[in-house]
């Protein structure tokens, strides 16, 4: 009878030398199809709806009214304003309200023309939160040592409650 | 006096055997990290520029809503009018109920259109929103 032998099998081996080449030219592939959309902007959240708009009392010195005409003029408080001045003006009427009841904070209220641009528009709501960030900023450098985002959560509470951040969008006036 | 080469009398050689699994754990990092953007933009748009901006953390709470230069509106995959807004927002505000909206606005349109699509978005109760904004250096 014949003996079958298994035949010895020599060295079938997958030659593995270029997999790295292979797996960085996938690896580039991903770096370059894949796009890494950041998500920054302006958040703000909006007032609730009501069919019917009641009327808060805002006292004169709570109220920083912000009027953006469809020219680009802005008016603060019915002076006229260049845009990076707003922060500087705010910043100072925020932070001689840091000790006052919560009741009693500043209220920035952006309004602007259906006509005016968008870019305008945020530009001058960019300065508006600039604003309350620094004062965050100075504020919690004062007090605590450190910048705001440094902070930890319960301090980050404390000054969040000190200098809050109210802005309101004004209703828009209806169309003529 | 003469000077010999110091030699090591081991092998100079760095082992590449491992590279591939490197690779490839870099390439399941950036596989996993990296969100494919599932909407195709219709619109064409240029967004302004702020200092003061913050970054949304969650994205999966972001629903989009795009202007374009002309004036379309794009609402996550589609084309839409304003007057759909509010429909379509607040059935996406029933199933996500903290839902962000990202307005990515050309810096060029009129506030008309962002009241409008802002007033829908009250209507809608979907209120927490973000202008989109690029970083000014």
């Amino acid at each position: 009878m014949v003996t079958l032998r298994k035949k010895k099998v020599k060295g079938a081996e997958i030659p593995t030398g270029s997999m790295a080449d292979i797996a960085f030219l996938l690896l580039l592939f991903f770096l370059v199809a894949t796009t890494i959309d950041v998500d920054t902007g302006i958040g703000l959240t909006l007032p609730e709806y009501q069919e019917q708009q009641d009327l808060v009392p805002l006292s004169k010195d709570r109220m920083a009214a912000l009027l953006i005409n469809e020219n680009g003029d802005v008016l603060l408080n019915g002076e006229v304003i260049a845009i990076p001045q707003i922060k500087d003006n705010l910043k100072e009427r925020i932070t001689s309200k840091i000790d006052l009841p919560k009741k009693k904070k500043l209220v920035v209220s952006v309004k602007t023309d259906r006509r005016t641009n968008y870019n305008l528009y945020i530009m001058a709501l960019d300065q508006v939160k600039g604003a309350f960030y620094e004062v965050r900023d100075e504020y919690a450098l004062s007090k605590y040592g450190k910048k705001f985002k440094d902070l930890t959560v319960d301090q980050a509470k404390d000054v969040k409650e000190k200098i809050p951040i109210i802005i309101s969008i004004a209703e828009p006036e209806k169309i003529k | 006096m003469k000077f010999e080469k110091k030699r090591a009398s081991v092998k100079q050689e760095i082992p590449t055997a491992s590279m591939p699994d490197i690779v490839f754990m870099l390439l399941l990092f950036f596989m996993v990290t990296t969100t494919l953007r599932e909407v195709d933009i219709m619109v064409q748009f240029q967004l302004p520029e702020a200092k003061a901006i913050e970054k949304i953390e969650n994205k999966r709470l972001i629903s989009y809503i795009w202007v374009g230069n002309d004036g379309r509106i794009q609402l996550n995959d589609n084309l839409v009018k304003i007057k759909d807004i509010q429909k379509l927002m607040y059935a996406k505000r029933v199933a996500l109920p903290n839902v962000i909206v990202s307005l990515r606005i050309d810096k060029n349109s009129e506030m008309g259109v962002v009241t409008d699509i802002q007033q829908a978005l009250r209507k809608a109760d979907a209120r927490r929103i973000n202008y989109s904004t690029m970083l000014k250096e």
